[in-house]
């Protein structure tokens, strides 16, 4: 599974299969603050992410 | 997960899962149903009168982004609507010219007549140097020329109205900090209105939208732009608030929308006067312009005498 954070800093493990929003928590992220692209697409956080996926994890939290 | 993530108006991938009510859209389905929100918000309080010259404020940014964006669909179906664009450079290196850049990218594509107005030009330096021995009033001090500034656009391009991009996380977290600051005045404060013969009113179409929607919303339109951070950005109460209201609508889906909707109620029982006058407004002694006082706030930050002018 390979995690891109918000400052492009990446995370590449083997993980069991996890809804990205579980994801997030173990990361310490608030997932209201940060948009998930699965694979490139945006998806919702409630969706599985499987190991040989990618996640990209965009966050917003500044500036209008 | 128990249902696929799918569409729930085509069947295609969601993108997007929205609550109240609870349903699953994909890119252009959710393009739509954001679009038609803000549509329905303009329309409901007759934000845009007919043959309105509306004054957008549009810093390129990811909210006036959205508002540009969604503001030129909306005209789409009111041709008697005119939209003008307005960027207000404040003078910050290494942060304004790359928004600068993304606001004429989005008139350019939306054929939006457009303006720059710079604070060199209305207050006769950056706030750079403005604020060069007071960083830390530099956003309250930003504030108030901005919104000096976008009154001067609106009266030189004519408008009736200047709508912002402030969406529901930005109103959500106001209420709180007015709460928290004990400032009643500006928690009734109805700047909507405008006050007749006075101000021009202000209108806020975004305010249905959350900060994640907006950002989703441009994102799946092609517009997303990281950008710099503002480099005076450190409203401490602010980002309190953001924390609170984020971790409570996180655990309480709505929270956002309820507290904006407790002060919407909250008005409705309120007279609305411009902030501490009880209805009387003076000129300012050294600019001439309106205030509550006899010194407008303008020329109490830019400590101007009376001499000055």
């Amino acid at each position: 599974m390979k995690i891109i954070l918000p400052d492009r800093k990446t995370i590449e493990e083997e993980r069991e299969p996890a809804v990205i929003k579980d994801i997030l928590e173990s990361l310490g992220i608030n997932p209201a603050s940060v948009i998930v692209a699965k694979n490139g697409n945006i998806v919702p956080d409630d969706v599985i992410l499987e190991n040989a996926d990618e996640l990209k994890i965009i966050s917003f939290a500044h500036g209008g | 997960m128990n249902n696929p993530n799918l569409c729930s108006i085509c069947g295609k991938p969601a993108a997007v899962r929205l609550n109240n009510p609870e349903r699953r859209l994909c890119a252009e389905h959710f393009i739509k149903d954001a679009e038609e929100r803000v549509f329905k918000a303009i329309d409901a309080a007759e934000m845009i009168r007919e043959g309105d010259r509306v004054l957008v404020g549009l810093s390129g940014g990811k909210d006036s982004t959205a508002l540009i964006l969604i503001l030129s669909e909306y005209v789409k179906t009111r041709p008697d609507v005119k939209l003008i664009a307005v960027t207000i450079d404040e003078g910050i290196a290494e942060y304004r010219e790359d928004t600068i850049k993304a606001a004429e990218r989005l008139v350019e594509h939306t054929g939006v007549e457009h303006g720059i107005i710079s604070f060199t030009e209305l207050f006769g330096d950056t706030l750079d140097r403005l604020v060069a021995d007071r960083k830390n009033l530099a956003c309250s001090i930003c504030g108030v020329l901005r919104r000096r500034s976008l009154t001067e656009a609106a009266r030189r391009f004519d408008a009736d109205s200047i709508a912002t991009g402030h969406n529901l996380d930005d109103e959500a977290q106001s209420v709180l900090m007015n709460m928290l600051r004990g400032d009643k005045p500006s928690l009734i404060q109805d700047s909507s209105l405008g006050y007749t013969g006075y101000f021009v009113p202000r209108i806020k179409p975004l305010a249905v939208l959350s900060e994640k929607e907006i950002v989703t919303y441009i994102m799946l339109k092609g517009f997303y732009t990281p950008l710099p951070e503002c480099p005076y950005a450190v409203t401490a109460l602010r980002m309190e608030a953001r924390k609170i209201i984020g971790t409570l609508e996180e655990r309480y889906p709505g929270t956002k929308l309820n507290i904006v909707r407790f002060r919407d109620g909250i008005r409705k029982h309120v007279p609305y006067s411009p902030k501490g006058t009880k209805g009387k407004l003076n000129t300012c002694k050294i600019c001439g312009e309106l205030t509550s006082g006899e010194i407008c706030q303008v020329c109490r930050v830019l400590n101007r005498k009376q001499s000055d002018e």
